[in-house]
Parts: C-alpha cells; structure tokens; sequence
C-alpha cells in the first residue's frame, strides 16, 4: 500500500492532534470535569456560525476565533453559574451544552436559507469532521500545539498535580489555584478548537475523554498516565486517519473516535491488575484460596479431635463442585493424601493449616485488645495479618492467647 | 505573653444568605496546641476554610501572624478531612509528600534529591516510610492520614491546620499523631485541629475553641473546658449519660494535668 505525501500530512496532523486530546483529557479526567469537555466543544459551534457570519469567509483561523470565544464563555458560564444560583455544576454543564449546541443548529439553519453560498456546506462539515482536506499549514499547527502542551505539562507538573488532587492544599500553599485552573480550562478550549475540523463538535469531547479513561486502567501513576493517554489518543488519531481515508466515504471522526473506542475495551478488558478480567480472576484465586483455607480447617480441626482422617463425603464446601475442586488443588500442592475413604493432612497441609488458623486467632485477638479497629483492615488473610502485625506484637498476642487457653 | 499566631475579629461567614458562623472574637497564641469543638453542623471546618483563605468572610477579618489572611504569603500546613480526597487518584505515598516541599521550589522547578530526602524523612516521622511506592488508595484509612500529616511536616509551617486528624483511625495512627503533634509544639509549632473526642481533650490541648454557629468560648483548656462551657455548646445533645462518664472520668484522673488519660 502507497501512502501519498498528501495522507502522510494528515496522517502526522491527526496523531499531533490525538496526542494533545489525550494529555488535555487525562487533566480533565482527575480534576473530574470530563463533562466539561462535552460542554465546550458543543459549544464552539455558535461561536464559529456568528465568526462566518461577521467575517464572511470560511477560512480557519476567522472560525477559530470565534469557536474560541465562545468556548470559553461557555467555560466561565459553567463555572460562574453554581456561584451565583442555585443550579449545581453538573446541571450547569448539561444546561451551557444544551442552549449552545441549540442556537448553533439554528444559526446553521438560518446560514442555509440565507442562501450565503455553498459555503454552508462547509460548516455542516465541522459537525462530524472531515480530514481530506487538511493543509500542511493545519498539519503543521497540530504538531506545534501537541508540543507546546507537552512542553507546559512537562514544566507545570507540581502545580498540575496539587491542582487535580487537592485544590485547596493548593492554596495553603500559596499555589496559584485560580490561575492554574484557568490554565486548564484554556488548554481544553484550545485543543478542542483545533480538533474541530478534523474530528467535529459533536465528538471532539470523546477523543478528549476516551484515552484518559483508557490509560487509567494502565496505571497507578500520575506521569504514565499522561503519557498512556497521550499515546492512546496518538493512536486513535493515526489509526482512524487510515481507516477513513481508504474508505472515502466514512467520515473521519467517527472512525478516530470508533478507534480510541477500540483501545478504551481492550483497556477494560485486559489491563493488568485494573483490567476487568485480570480483577475477575483476583477476586476468584482470593475466595478459592479461602475456601480451600477452610476446607483444610475442618480436616485439621477433625484429626485435632481424634480421627485419623476425614470421611471423602463429609466436607465443609457449599457445593460438590467446590468441595471437588478443594481436593483437587489441595492434593496437587501436596497438602492431603486421598486413600478410597479418607483424606489425611500431609505435614505440608498441616503446616498450611495450623499457620492460617494461628493467624486468624492473633487477628481476632488483636481486634479485640485494641478498641479502635480500623475499619478497612478487618477482612483479611493470612498473609495479609503476617504482614501488618510487628512480629513483637504477634508474640505478645499469642501469649495472651496462650494464657487464656491455660487457664 | 506570646503575640497571637491567629487573630479572628467579629467574623461571620455566610453560605448563600444563611449564616453558618457568627461573630467569632478569638486569639490563638503562637506555640499552642488548640482544639476546635463543637458539634456537627457547628462550622468548626468552615472556620478551618476561613483562616486557610478558601472562604472569604461576610464581614470581619482574620490575621495570621499579624498579616490579613488573603494578603500573607505566610506557609500554612494543611490536613484535610479524609473525606475530601480522591483516594483513587494515580499518586504514590512519597509523590503527596513531596507536595509539601512545592511552595518553596516555585514555580516550574521540580522536586530534586534533597526535597525527596526531607519528605521520606517526614514519611519516618509518621512510621509511613517503607509504604513510600503505595498508591494512595492502598493504604488503610489510618495510613492515609498519616500520609497527609506527613506532608503537612513536609510544608514545615509555622502554622498547622488539621481537620478531623483523629476520626476513624486505628490505635497505631493515633499515637503516630499524638507523638508529631507533641513533638511540634516542642518545635513552638501552633497546631489548630478540628476535634470530636471530648474525652482527651483536658489533657491533651492547651487551648480550645468551643463552637457552636457562635463562640461559645475560647481560652487556655483549663479555664475554658469545663462543664458549663459544654452544656452552652452542645445545648440538650450532650446527654446525661455523657455527663456521667465524664463525672467519672474526672473522680479518675483528679483532673490532673499531667498524665495522659489511656
């Protein structure tokens, strides 16, 4: 396949401009204002209908202006509004996205009939977006706008990150909240009105928002996530680009947002640690490692009174399912040993046991000394308990168990 | 006498038209321990936001260290309410300490060796510093806590905020509280705190502040703890059973100021 120096530009054009998308959305993502996005990219359009109207021309930068001012008017409404009133943020946002978006319809509606040329036509195209045309000037401006936000991230890191996490620790510390905010709020607006021809109002705020929300479930840091979404939004745009331009019948934003919309599953699906799979098989090892705990406490617990083993048919397990696969595991790792009617601990499984029923008592001891129990450390595992607990104080706790069980 | 490290002057503070602190008067000394108390809904955190300079008042004002709130450039430290934080925001232990050293780097200079050093040493103050990788979310609520204390040593300011420092914590956070909390009025640190426990309050703060929408009183503890102070603060809620165990309470400890009651 042949890509002409024409695709070529809007191929590097659409990937500068993803990754801008992505760094703006992951800051809009943990400050919590990814609404905000919607807001302000459907509010650019009666901006760029009153721009056309005024100046009469339908090129960039005259449309841009005006998308601009009219997205931060929408940014300042939607801030000032819980201020003054009694309407609350999200109600606010839902509000400013809804008038804006209307009277843009209308002002294009009103442009058609007023039979101002087929220039029409070309502000129905900023609906959805549309990157045949773009210029290697336009390419250009996404790759500069992509490095410069780069570049005032990388240098604004400390007061990004305050100003995410805890806005008003930012203030005991004499970090410019006010402004930092506005920074923010400033970039969204820019890097929304510079997607706009390329992936259109209606779905700039998914290509801001999608990568953010993906690359979370990548990390736990706040520098990777910046770059995770970064490179996702890079993707989205260079993929969508392709897929659109050798089908020249599908628009382009939708097929860059349908691509982010790709790697967002993919991200749910199979991310390490946060990924939906990975936390399903967690969550299955943990109550199999529990219930296979308590089976081998009830063989201990039987052959502690007396019997040499225990019956294959009386076991604690809910299901026969269960208590097949609490057999088959546990004999696998050498714990029982499985005659025709009997199931004996081997000195491994014993050891096993004894060691997970001694951390259960210390815990429960020690929940019990200390009257203020953290709530978030009550449901636990051995593992977990041996952990926590300082091994002096394990010994101590024992001896109290010892006592008591003496006496 | 030590100058007043806060100075508050006929403040109210208003929310929409409603008042939700009224005509507050009080100096905090400069070097003193003080507890914030008062019942829910008292405005005891409003005015933790009023002298942090997230509120503006109504009317009246605030100094600290003789500056007027909104115009110092005095550090303050800063523990939130647990509440209020993200705890799932992408950020490890030692990255929210290190918040604390931000307002004396400046603008665009990043957190070097030595501001990485000070902040894990903050991190052993609280017996947090092998937990520095932790995400936030991983740690246990008292762990979380004293990883905000943490950054406020971090701030190093002569003046500590603390909203709710003791609520629902474990037994090792709060004695991991109790020794930096002792250890900076050692320093001559003035920490304000907000406060639900009234049990440990006589021997612990040497100032308090009793709140109800209005002062009720403040003052050194010994003079201004006492049993009338707090029937005037909590009005019908402090019950009789309450009364009781503090009637014990005091046959206890003889009202001595020197143990601490455990």
């Amino acid at each position: 396949m042949m890509i002409s120096p024409n695709t070529l530009v809007i191929l590097l054009g659409t990937t500068a401009l993803g990754t801008c998308c992505g760094l703006v959305g992951a800051l809009m993502l943990l400050k919590r204002r990814a609404l905000l996005a919607d807001a302000i990219a459907h509010s650019t359009l009666p901006g760029i209908c009153i721009a056309f109207l005024l100046g009469g021309s339908r090129s960039l930068a005259v449309l841009g202006v005006g998308a601009l001012l009219s997205a931060l008017l929408s940014a300042t409404l939607v801030s000032w509004l819980p201020r003054v009133t009694r309407i609350r943020k999200d109600a606010a946002t839902a509000c400013v996205l809804g008038i804006m978006f209307g009277a843009g319809i209308a002002l294009i509606g009103i442009i058609q009939r007023s039979g101002l040329g087929g220039s029409a036509a070309g502000l129905d195209g900023l609906l959805l977006g549309r990157t045949a045309g773009m210029l290697r000037s336009e390419a250009l401006l996404f790759g500069i706008s992509a490095m410069m936000m780069s570049l005032i991230i990388l240098a604004l890191r400390k007061e990004l990150l305050v100003s995410c996490f805890d806005p008003r620790f930012g203030l005991s510390a004499k970090i410019p909240a006010r402004s930092i905010d506005f920074l923010q709020t400033s970039l969204l607006a820019a890097t929304i009105v510079i997607a706009l021809p390329a992936v259109g109002v209606v779905l700039t705020a998914a290509l801001v928002v999608i990568p953010a929300a993906a690359g979370r479930f990548w990390t736990d840091r706040f520098d990777m996530l910046l770059a995770i979404s970064a490179l996702i939004g890079a993707a989205s745009g260079l993929v969508g680009t392709l897929i659109s331009s050798l089908h020249a019948d599908l628009p382009a934003g939708p097929v860059i947002v349908l691509s982010a919309t790709t790697l967002f599953i993919i991200s749910l699906l199979l991310a390490p640690r946060r990924g939906w799979i990975s936390r399903h098989l967690q969550q299955r090892s943990r109550l199999q490692d529990r219930q296979i705990r308590q089976f081998l406490d009830g063989i201990l617990n039987s052959e502690l009174e007396g019997s040499s083993g225990v019956a294959r048919k009386r076991q604690p397990g809910i299901t026969a399912a269960i208590d097949r696969r609490n057999r088959l595991v546990s004999s696998r790792n050498g714990w029982i040993k499985t005659d025709s009617q009997q199931i004996r601990l081997t000195q491994e499984g014993r050891k096993r046991a004894v060691r997970a029923r001694k951390a259960l008592q210390i815990w429960r001891e020690w929940l019990t000394s200390e009257a203020s129990i953290d709530r978030d450390l009550i449901d636990l595992d051995e593992q977990d308990i041996e952990k926590i607990l300082p091994p002096d104080l394990i010994d101590t706790l024992q001896r109290s168990i010892d006592h008591r069980g003496t006496s | 006498m030590k100058s007043p490290a806060i100075e508050i002057h006929d403040l109210t503070v208003s929310y929409r038209d409603k008042p939700v602190l009224w005509d507050i008067d009080a100096t905090i000394p400069e070097g003193s321990l003080c507890a914030i108390v008062g019942p829910n809904g008292a405005g005891k955190s409003t005015l933790l936001s009023a002298i942090l300079g997230t509120i503006h008042p109504a009317s009246g004002w605030l100094k600290i260290f003789a500056q007027e709130v909104g115009k110092s450039q005095e550090l303050i430290g800063f523990v939130p309410q647990r509440e209020s934080v993200d705890w799932d925001f992408p950020v490890d232990v030692l990255d929210v300490v290190l918040m604390g050293t931000y307002s004396r780097l400046g603008w665009f200079r990043r957190p070097g060796k030595a501001q990485r050093d000070w902040a894990m040493e903050c991190l052993e103050q609280v017996g947090m510093a092998d937990l520095n990788k932790r995400q936030v979310g991983e740690l246990s609520g008292g762990q979380q806590q004293r990883v905000f204390i943490a950054r406020s040593l971090a701030q190093d300011a002569r003046l500590i905020l603390m909203d709710e420092p003791f609520a629902g914590v474990d037994a090792a956070t709060e004695e991991a509280i109790r020794l930096v909390l002792l250890d900076l009025k050692k320093k001559g640190r003035t920490v304000v705190l907000v406060h639900h426990d009234l049990q440990t309050i006589e021997n612990f703060f040497d100032h308090v502040l009793l709140l109800n929408l209005r002062l009720v009183a403040a003052g050194p503890t010994a003079e201004t703890f006492t049993r009338e102070n707090l029937l005037r603060t909590y009005g019908g809620r402090l019950t009789l059973l309450d009364e009781a165990a503090e009637a014990v309470r005091r046959i206890r400890t003889g009202r001595s100021r020197t143990g601490r009651d455990r």
